[in-house]
């Protein structure tokens, strides 16, 4: 099923793709952004980003035995609280889930977006039948949380996007109050990642540290294109960037990628390891998901391959 | 000819500004926005001086009246030589707010950088060596000011962050003073009102009987630019996300020739007051960018304006809520 040398990107895009489309739903929707993914017990859960025909975004549970194909339920598994202390900052919805699968649990970053802003808000399930909420961990504006599954060094670890387009990190010891605010890695002016970056999917540990995707955006005259990069960072002291993608690992190419309603996009918010691959779910012009694979250790190695180039660049600049 | 001042709720000293360029003893481009502190009988003012080169530092003043002041003769804290704080503050710091706790004297200010503004705190202990203690925000904040007592056993504070280009009054809550969270809105901007573009802290907030009392600035966006007036909100004693009550008018707005004309024209930024023993009140503002200047008045009147309006949905303001 999986074609592994199609595609001009290290990420080889299935054939298949779409994987989720609106087709696919029993309901009537405006459209689908994207989706964050974990693995329970053999099966693998997905959570869709979709924006309702009234234009607010809310979340939407599937399952599948494959990784492949995927029953979306009817009815939504996340949606924004109409009263209580919460609906002010999630009056136009709840957007891009990510799962973090940490201590025998599922976190859920998401972006409560209201006309306050953009913040962070966290949740958390152990079956994806229940979910709690915990609270916000981010003033606005601020997208893209993405938790590490594992504590750093006893902490709590988290990616996130604030205001500036750069990827930021904070830290917390009880996920209720975060410190130790920095910016890890920035936009790179010229390249594919020049306007805006932020954490994609969940890190993955590798031996050389850990595997971050993330998404880069370069704005043009015609609107933003978005495209998927990768870094890897250390391991225990996930701050420092070891190597990052001189080029995106998968760009919009494909039809389904150039056409809908936020054309020229491919934004994932998940990403499962099977075997000595990543399979990354990524949302396609905010208007279906798909899937893309790609041998993580080709991933890693042109990282690193990157970092030599890079570091070869710099040292001929300092003299 | 003569100004007539007695428009405004807070009275003008009648010889404001109180610090100017001509009060530095050293070359620069402007003085503004400092907050005060009142220690035995001497009164420090932590100033923001924009140097020519266009980044921003504090210098110390002091004064036995609390008017005439003296800046000392080299500033007291600049954008550090030392990583990371040099990066985080490679653009300059801005705008101090001084609190007092348990004796300690701390620092909140905007620290610039190439990644944005963020919120920073500092200590000192004799107004002359400052230590660094964190960034406390994400960037797109500004505006910090910490209360003066823990709430619920928690170190508080204000500040206003850029949700979608809007400023608006949040509260955020810390038990170490380096890590915050459970952070919420207290008030936003109101439609049709003086305060309907932007509104953040300016004075850390007061102790009062009714509850926290937080003179906050107001803007309105006008064709020539904003227009920053001072206004007052009351705020829940155990709760300061709860509003009690906000000012309906501004105790102040730039009229007088010093607030009109200067690098930003049109603005009224306080900083911090100070509350006498006989309960008159003075507060400490930034007139145009370009000088410091005094208010009085009394707490009683403070008090007073900011309980005119008690109405939930207009006190905390929105379109949405």
């Amino acid at each position: 099923m999986i074609n592994l040398t199609a595609g001009r990107d290290i990420v080889h895009r299935w054939d298949g793709n779409p994987l989720v489309s609106i087709s696919d739903l029993s309901f009537r929707c405006s459209d689908i952004h994207n989706a964050g993914i974990a693995k329970l017990n053999g099966d693998v859960m997905m959570l869709l980003n979709i924006e309702s025909l009234q234009g607010h975004n809310l979340f939407y549970r599937a399952r599948s035995r494959d990784c492949i194909n995927f029953t979306v339920d009817p009815k939504p598994f996340m949606a924004p609280p109409t009263s209580g202390p919460r609906a002010i900052y999630e009056t136009f919805g709840i957007r891009d889930p990510r799962i973090t699968p940490l201590d025998g649990k599922y976190y859920i970053t998401y972006v409560a977006d209201s006309e306050l802003g953009m913040r962070l808000g966290l949740a958390c399930t152990k079956d994806f039948q229940d979910v709690e909420f915990l609270g916000y961990v981010s003033q606005p504006d601020v997208k893209n949380g993405v938790l590490f599954p594992q504590k750093i060094d006893g902490r709590y670890a988290l990616l996130k996007r604030p205001a500036g387009g750069n990827l930021w990190m904070s830290f917390s010891e009880d996920l209720d109050f975060w410190g130790d605010e920095q910016v890890i890695m920035t936009t790179r002016g010229g390249y594919w990642d020049a306007s805006r970056i932020g954490a994609a999917a969940v890190p993955i540990e590798i031996d050389q540290g850990w595997l971050l995707l993330y998404y880069g955006a370069k704005d043009t005259s015609a609107g933003p294109l978005v495209r998927l990069g990768a870094a890897i960072l250390d391991r225990e002291d996930p701050s420092k960037v070891i190597a990052r993608s001189d080029i995106p690992i998968l760009s919009p190419r494909e039809k389904y990628e150039r056409v809908g309603d936020i054309p020229n996009m491919v934004f994932s918010c998940g990403a499962i390891v099977r075997d000595e691959e990543v399979w990354v779910y990524y949302g396609a012009s905010d208007s279906c998901i798909c899937l893309g694979t790609a041998r993580i250790d080709e991933i890693t190695e042109f990282c690193l391959a990157c970092a030599v180039v890079q570091d070869y660049m710099h040292s001929m600049e300092d003299k | 000819m003569a100004i007539r001042h007695g428009i405004d709720l807070l009275q003008r000293w009648r010889r404001n500004p109180i610090l100017t360029l001509e009060d530095i003893p050293y070359r620069c481009n402007t003085v503004f926005n400092g907050t005060p502190v009142k220690v035995k009988d001497t009164y420090y003012l932590i100033i923001r001086i924009e140097g020519q080169q266009g980044y921003s530092f504090f210098a110390l003043a002091h004064s036995g009246d609390g008017l005439h002041f003296e800046v000392e003769p080299t500033p007291c804290m600049m954008p550090s030589k030392h990583e990371p704080w040099k990066t985080w503050e490679e653009n300059g710091i801005e705008d101090p707010r001084l609190t007092v706790i348990d004796g300690k004297y701390y620092i909140m200010y905007t620290a610039v950088s190439g990644h944005g503004h963020y919120i920073a705190l500092a200590q000192t202990e004799d107004f002359h060596s400052y230590e660094r203690i964190a960034i406390i925000s994400e960037p797109g904040n500004k505006d910090g000011v910490l209360f003066p007592e823990k709430i619920n056993g928690l170190y508080t504070r204000l500040d206003r962050p850029y949700g979608k280009g809007v400023g608006s009054m949040w509260v955020s809550y810390s038990p170490d003073l380096k890590h915050w969270g459970k952070s919420e809105l207290v008030c936003a901007p109101r439609p049709r009102f003086w305060d309907q573009f932007r509104i953040g802290a300016s004075a850390p907030p007061i102790l009062t009987d009714h509850g926290w009392l937080e003179i906050y600035h107001g803007v309105k966006m006008t064709s020539a630019g904003p227009i920053y007036r001072i206004g007052t909100i009351m705020l829940g004693l155990e709760n300061p996300a709860r509003v009690v009550g906000r000012c309906v008018e501004p105790l102040l707005s730039p009229r007088t020739d010093y607030e009109r004309v200067g690098d930003v024209g049109n603005v009224c930024f306080a900083c911090g007051a100070i509350v006498e023993e006989d309960n008159t009140v003075k507060i400490y503002y930034g007139a145009a960018d370009t000088s410091i200047c005094v208010a009085m008045t009394t707490m009683n009147d403070l008090v007073e304006s900011c309980l005119e309006c008690t109405d939930e949905k207009t006190c905390v303001g929105g379109t949405h809520f």
